[in-house]
């Protein structure tokens, strides 16, 4: 079973990424879950969610130990780095968190300039796709055409198939950014 | 294949399945999806949605719905269903049929919003004033939960009874997928107030309480017989049963999957109705057992009592000691429970009982 | 020669109110007005608390006991699924007007289609005459044993004014049953709101000063008079928010 927490501002899409995420793996017969957090734990301007997925029951779907933490902004990092499994995998955001990080050394770091690379395929509000495509390439469980069918049947259902096209784009951004 | 959907959504919807003809309540997180989903919802398939200026009007409105022979419904948390009580209470009295979802958040007063068990006593003993008992249905996830809404509103009516159907803030908020029940069309009670008298119930200043209690007593006996629900695991062979609902309860089922691969000879018992309380479930417990442990989101620690209350009926000449672990809010992890098991092993925690 | 008025058929047994109370009065003319515009297969009443919980007793009709102060909550559950039926909520000044403002006020707002009827008699009678928001101004009561005292109390307040004034409400009226005059014309009130509830115009209420004999500790004449003398000056009897179609008649 997988675990990914997904961290950032109210706003930068952080529980969408972690939704289309959920989404692909049940769309490949996988089971998962998506826990947010919500109510006052959001009014700092803070949200997070936490998915798991797998083939087997996922008895606990809060949040326990990630396998991998996608951190959008610096508190975020600050947050949760250290909750990360060991030999576990960090994503962050390179627009936003720059500079020299204290990294634990059994940690894989991916930095992902994700506003600049969505501003420069147009799609300005593309970068937490573009992330949501960096972690499932990360997991190395999906394939990209797994990943962008799951994305784009989700948002169909939702009755938002008219970005199918640029979502598609920023995934497959976002895919061969890591 | 089922899609993600959040746990709100889904209980909502499975409602309006079940054939809610109407609900009445009041924002709270973390249960307001439920009433946001309805107020459009309902009415588009021409039944009634009612923002009430209180959860006690709200309640009110669900009993005049239910004493007019519909299905209705209320959902809120917390300070919200403290409010209910009143209404609670007289639907009860008037042993009319409805149900009242409650998305149990942390706390006292007007508490927290995190995740939580912490009203277990009072839904379980009733909650308002007198001697009524509602029948409690407490889902372990979105499916089960989707699952119990048209049986929820069947045992209302069955027995004339509340049914709470006590959900956590996580299940609310989380998602997972689910496969949603097919719709139904339920007649309206026979006992309706029709505007025609043709159910002639009395008056308040009739009736005989003596009378009415030895019913009452018939009728608690009769749930408590048939409609006790529960899933368990291991438990013939288990030196230790771990006993809990809700999310806690499917966490816990996936640490004693664990603490039996480490060789430890543990079980489960989850109880779907928290009352009746599934007192059979312990009846195929391991007379040897040498305790039971809860694992609750509470500070103090509830549903240890109806596990020692249950552990006294059926191992009579044994006094088998019950164990708390409680994480006062959040679904507990596995390590949670598998750490407070070692605790106990190792006799650095006392007994509740 | 007054003409003789049949009992009607709803009221089956005799209820226990107090000798010379108003209650009696407004149930038979609500009863009679039922069955005028033929609404006797048609009619649940949520009743309130107080001595007005006693119609229970006495009607053979659809009712159900609300918690206190909650008639008009319930009546919007009932009436929300069941529109054509006629909904009347029957309700004490202490039940409507105190503890259940919140709900009386909230089914006003929203101009809910239903019939309500107050009984005000300025005390909470059944449980042995204490204050309410209705007593008066230096008013004894078992809770003000020195007369109300508004400065620390509070006015009395006239809710089918309030009403009227506030919210779009369909019809608001008071009247009493002081005289064989004063009770035709609260009938005609209460016609009216069953009227305004029966084509669908929305809320209606008619308020009734009602003497309370027993908690006034006066006799039943002297009761009437302390209506006509001290009451109705304070509680203006009349309309206050007619019905559209009746605005020019
Ligand atoms: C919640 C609650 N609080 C208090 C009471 C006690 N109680 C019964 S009737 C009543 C007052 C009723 O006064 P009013 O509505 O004016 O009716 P009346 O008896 O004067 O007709 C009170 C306080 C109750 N039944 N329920
Ligand atoms: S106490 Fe007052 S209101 Fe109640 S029945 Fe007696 S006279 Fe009527
Ligand atoms: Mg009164």
């Amino acid at each position: 079973m997988r675990e990914i927490l997904y961290a950032g501002f109210g706003g930068q899409g952080v529980l969408t990424s972690g939704l289309v995420m959920s989404q692909v793996a049940v769309f490949k017969g996988q089971k998962a879950t998506w826990m947010p957090s919500y109510g006052s734990a959001m009014r700092g301007g803070t949200a997070n969610c936490t998915v798991k997925y797998g083939n087997d029951t996922i008895y606990n779907p809060g949040q326990e130990e990630p396998d991998l933490l996608l951190a959008m902004n610096g508190p975020s990092y600050q947050a949760f780095a250290g909750m990360v499994k060991l030999g576990g995998i960090i994503v962050i955001n390179s627009d936003i968190i720059s500079g020299e990080l204290d990294v634990r050394e059994d940690i894989t770091l991916h930095r992902v300039a994700c506003s600049t690379l969505a501003n420069e395929i147009d799609q300005p509000r593309g970068a937490n796709i573009i992330m949501a495509a960096a972690v499932i390439k990360l997991l190395n469980d999906f394939s990209l055409e797994d990943g962008i069918h799951g994305m784009n049947d989700m948002f169909e259902k939702k009755g938002k198939q008219k970005f199918e096209a640029g979502n598609t784009k920023s995934f497959e951004c976002g895919y061969n950014a890591v | 294949m089922a899609d993600m959907i959040k746990g709100n959504v889904a209980i909502a919807e499975a409602a309006v399945r079940a054939g809610v003809q109407f609900y009445a309540g009041y924002p709270i997180t973390p249960s307001t999806e439920i009433m946001e989903y309805l107020s459009g919802r309902l009415p588009e398939l021409g039944r009634s949605f009612v923002q009430a200026e209180s959860e006690v009007s709200g309640i009110n409105m669900v009993m005049g719905a239910a004493a007019c022979g519909f299905r209705a419904l209320t959902a809120s948390s917390g300070p919200g269903i403290s409010l209910k009580q009143e209404g609670i209470s007289c639907i009860s009295d008037e042993e009319l049929a409805c149900v009242v979802i409650n998305v149990v958040r942390y706390g006292n007063g007007l508490g927290t919003l995190y995740s939580s068990q912490c009203d277990y006593f009072r839904e379980t003993r009733g909650g308002g004033n007198g001697d009524y008992r509602c029948i409690v249905l407490t889902p372990e996830s979105i499916q089960e939960a989707v699952d119990l809404m048209a049986p929820a509103f069947e045992l209302a009516e069955k027995y004339r009874i509340v049914t709470v159907f006590m959900t956590e803030g996580a299940l609310g908020q989380m998602m997972e997928p689910c496969v949603l029940p097919d719709f139904i069309e339920p007649e309206r009670h026979s006992w309706a107030l029709n505007g025609k008298y043709t159910y002639k119930k009395i008056g308040i200043f009739d009736r005989n309480s003596m009378t009415e209690a030895v019913a009452l007593n018939e009728k608690h006996a009769l749930i408590k017989e048939n409609e006790q629900r529960w899933e368990s695991g291991h438990v013939e062979d288990a030196d230790y049963v771990f006993v809990a609902y809700g999310l806690p309860g499917r966490s816990v089922k996936g640490a004693v999957k664990e603490l039996r691969k480490e060789g430890h000879k543990v079980g489960f018992i989850r109880p779907i109705t928290t009352w009746p309380f599934p007192e059979n479930g312990f009846k195929e417990v391991n007379q040897n057992v040498k305790g039971f442990i809860t694992v609750e989101a509470s500070a103090t620690g509830q549903l240890v009592d109806d596990v020692a209350l249950t552990a006294k009926r059926v191992f009579r000449e044994r006094n088998v000691p019950a164990w708390s672990l409680c994480c006062v809010y959040g679904v507990p992890s596995l390590k949670f429970t598998k750490d407070g098991f070692a605790r106990i092993m190792n006799n650095e925690l006392k007994e509740a009982y | 020669m007054a003409k003789e008025r049949k009992v009607p058929a709803l009221i089956d047994n005799p209820m226990s109110f107090c000798a010379g109370c108003g209650h009696g009065i407004v149930i038979r003319l609500v009863a009679e007005c039922i069955e005028e515009l033929n609404q006797q297969d048609n009619i649940i009443f949520p009743i309130g608390v107080g001595c007005s919980s006693l119609l229970g007793g006495g009607m053979v009709a659809d009712r159900l006991h609300c918690p206190h102060g909650r008639a008009a909550s319930v009546a919007t559950g009932m009436k929300r699924v069941t529109p054509d039926t006629t909904i009347i909520t029957y309700q004490g000044d202490g039940d409507a007007y105190n503890i259940g403002i919140s709900e009386s006020l909230n089914a006003a707002y929203r101009n809910e289609n239903i019939t309500v009827i107050t009984i005000n008699n300025t005390n909470f009678g059944m449980t042995g005459g204490q204050m309410s928001w209705t007593s008066l101004p230096d008013q004894k009561t078992t809770t003000s044993p020195k007369g109300r005292d508004s400065g620390a109390t509070g006015l009395p307040f006239r809710f089918p004014e309030m009403v009227a004034g506030q919210f779009d409400v369909a019809y608001a009226a008071r009247g009493t049953v002081t005289s064989p005059k004063n009770v035709n014309k609260l009938k005609k009130y209460i016609k009216n709101g069953l009227e305004a509830q029966i084509n669908g115009e929305g809320y209606s209420i008619i308020e009734v000063l009602s003497p309370c004999p027993t908690n006034w500790g006066l006799n039943p004449v002297k009761a009437m008079e302390q209506i006509e003398e001290q009451l109705i000056p304070y509680y203006p009897l009349g309309v206050f928010k007619n019905r559209k179609e009746k605005q020019d008649a």
